[in-house]
């Protein structure tokens, strides 16, 4: 479809609107018409991670130094903590996982992607946003809310530059191509629906009209939790529906669980987050509910990781093969061990010792880390070699990418899990002193700090690596990475697959 | 705050009549019928089921020693 036969915004958003549909679309034509966008919400991600990456680095520092850039007052923790946080939520998580879904959702609609500009917009309101909310937090305008630290003055760009993004995404399911709606889109469509209505309801409770007293705790929670259950958790689990059975060339184990999975994730993980306020100053039943609910989540999660586990059954083989599996399928066993573990978080007993310690620490960084970002990762891995025609460069740096993230996981969770835990049972210890206590975390948080390390060389090489496949430094394309011409894909169907 | 609550009880009564809708319009559709073969909506004639599309780049060494076979050839 030419610009000139494009359709208008207005001709998109109108009802009566009947547009053709396109239909047998060169899967490359579908890929390149996203091509823009895509890169540019990926590019201003990476930019976020390593922003985000050094924050984190320098609140980590400072948990053992406290004296580290002490002197300096938009370095201080109660800054740089939040900046951290933020950046690598909305800058990095947000920004690389719009990237993934405007890619899927327009090959899983089957149809070239309309109105790119709307979406490059997007990114720029977005992306300014971010630039104002950061630069607030730095300069001590941070909100003090968990999750929410952007000043007032911030989120506006940023619920404008969101909003273009949901608006696409609706008028690209209403115009996809015929045919059944693929679990992916499922959870897409339901992300994009979720995030403008925990985005606004939060900023309405809390910032615009705050509620008094410990409701605000609860509007907290309920926002903290749900973002990472039904914005990040959706898009990831889509990516991981679609890229593992792409990559491997075998459908989905049970198509049917895919549903039950779906349906129980949006029945029960709203009502999760008061589960963090157990022991709290709140009205019983709101944890009560909140227990139950979670106990509740390990039907959606045992599904997937069943369904998961047994579509990769016979093909684990691949692994050593295939970027994208290797990233997403580690991605996905930690959403399941994650959710697991918060399940079990919510029950009263564990919450006594776990509360107020690095286990919660180590639990998000479980979430947001390890499950999310290891499969944005993967994604990014698969999809931006078809955008910008070759092979990424180098396979060692890829590997490199990939050992450091992994090690560098493992090494924070031992660190603060075994810290938390027994950080926790001093905590409950009444004979132990808070100093007492709080010192014997050091060698842990220093752990920590250590694994940091890993995970900043880590994504310094990622975005290397990203800038030169920007420059079309990469490999020339051929290998079974690409099927973006119908002649590299009839090649490729009569020879063995290169991966093999 | 009035507005600020009606605003909210608007929201939920929304995104919770759309989960409805939504599932009612997926059973219409048949969006539950012929599973199975509908988890297959993501391969087709040029990925096909059993097509693995996915692998690392070729090391530099391995290129220049296919490159120079081809030239021997």
């Amino acid at each position: 479809m030419s610009d000139a036969s494009a359709p208008t915004l207005l001709q998109s958003l109108s009802p009566g609107h009947q547009p053709t549909v396109e239909e047998n679309i060169e899967r490359g034509e579908i890929d390149r018409s996203t091509r823009l966008p895509v890169l540019a919400f990926f590019t201003t991600s990476i930019i976020w991670l390593l922003i985000g990456t050094v924050f984190a680095m320098i609140s980590s520092f400072k948990l053992h130094s406290p004296e580290f850039l002490g002197d300096v007052s938009w370095l201080t923790f109660g800054r740089v903590r939040p900046a951290h946080l933020n950046t690598v939520i909305f800058g990095w998580a947000s920004t690389a996982g719009i990237g993934v879904t405007i890619w899927l959702m327009a090959r899983l609609c089957r149809t070239r992607l309309r109105h790119p500009r709307m979406l490059l917009v997007a990114c720029g309101v977005w992306n300014l946003g971010l630039v104002i909310g950061t630069l607030g937090i730095l300069g001590g305008d941070s909100t003090s809310i968990e999750w929410l630290e952007f000043p007032g003055y911030s989120t506006p760009l940023l619920f404008v530059g969101y909003a273009l993004v949901g608006i696409w995404g609706v008028i690209m399911f209403r115009f996809r191509a015929p045919g059944h709606v693929y679990v992916s889109q499922w959870y897409l469509i339901a992300a994009l629906f979720w995030f403008p209505w925990l985005y606004g309801s939060v900023q309405l409770l809390l910032i615009v009209h705050p509620v008094q007293g410990s409701i605000q705790a609860i509007v907290n929670w309920w926002f903290a939790h749900n973002v990472l259950g039904l914005w990040f958790t959706p898009m990831g689990l889509a990516a991981a529906y679609y890229f593992i059975p792409k990559v491997i060339g075998k459908p989905v184990h049970s198509y049917y669980l895919s549903a039950l999975g779906f349906w129980s994730l949006a029945l029960f993980y709203n009502w999760n987050g008061a589960h963090h306020l157990i022991g709290g100053p709140v009205p019983t039943w709101v944890v009560s509910a909140s227990i139950v609910a979670s106990f509740m989540m390990f039907i959606p999660v045992t599904v997937v990781a069943i369904n998961h586990h047994m579509t990769m059954r016979g093909k684990f083989h691949l692994l050593a093969t295939s970027p994208t599996l290797r990233f997403i399928v580690f991605g996905a066993m930690c959403y399941t061990l994650v959710s697991f573990q918060g399940s079990l978080m919510a029950f009263r007993s564990y919450s006594k010792v776990y509360h107020f310690t690095q286990l919660t620490i180590a639990h998000a960084h479980l979430g947001m880390y390890a499950f999310f970002t290891m499969v944005m990762f993967g994604s990014m891995y698969y999809i931006v070699p078809r955008l910008v025609g070759c092979e990424w460069r180098s396979a060692t740096l890829i590997k490199l990418h990939f050992w450091a993230c992994f090690y560098g996981v493992i090494l924070m969770m031992l660190a603060l899990h075994i810290g938390g835990f027994l950080q926790g049972l001093g905590l409950n210890d009444p004979n132990k002193s808070f100093e007492m206590i709080t010192n014997s975390t050091i060698p842990y948080l220093i752990g920590r700090s250590l694994s940091g390390i890993l995970l900043t060389i880590a994504h310094f090489v990622f975005a290397y690596h990203f800038v030169l496949m920007l420059l079309r430094l990469g490999r020339p394309q051929g290998e079974a990475t690409l099927f973006t011409t119908p002649a590299l894909s009839t090649a490729h169907d009569k020879t063995e697959p290169a991966a093999l | 705050m009035l507005l600020v609550t009606t605003i909210i009880f608007l929201m939920m009564a929304a995104f919770g009549a759309a989960a409805v809708v939504a599932l009612f319009w997926a059973a219409r559709d048949g969006q539950f019928k012929h599973m199975e073969t509908s988890a297959q909506v993501i391969f087709d004639a040029n990925e096909p089921v059993g097509a693995v599309t996915d692998s690392f780049p070729p090391s530099q060494k391995k290129t220049s020693k296919t490159a120079s076979k081809e030239k021997q050839s």
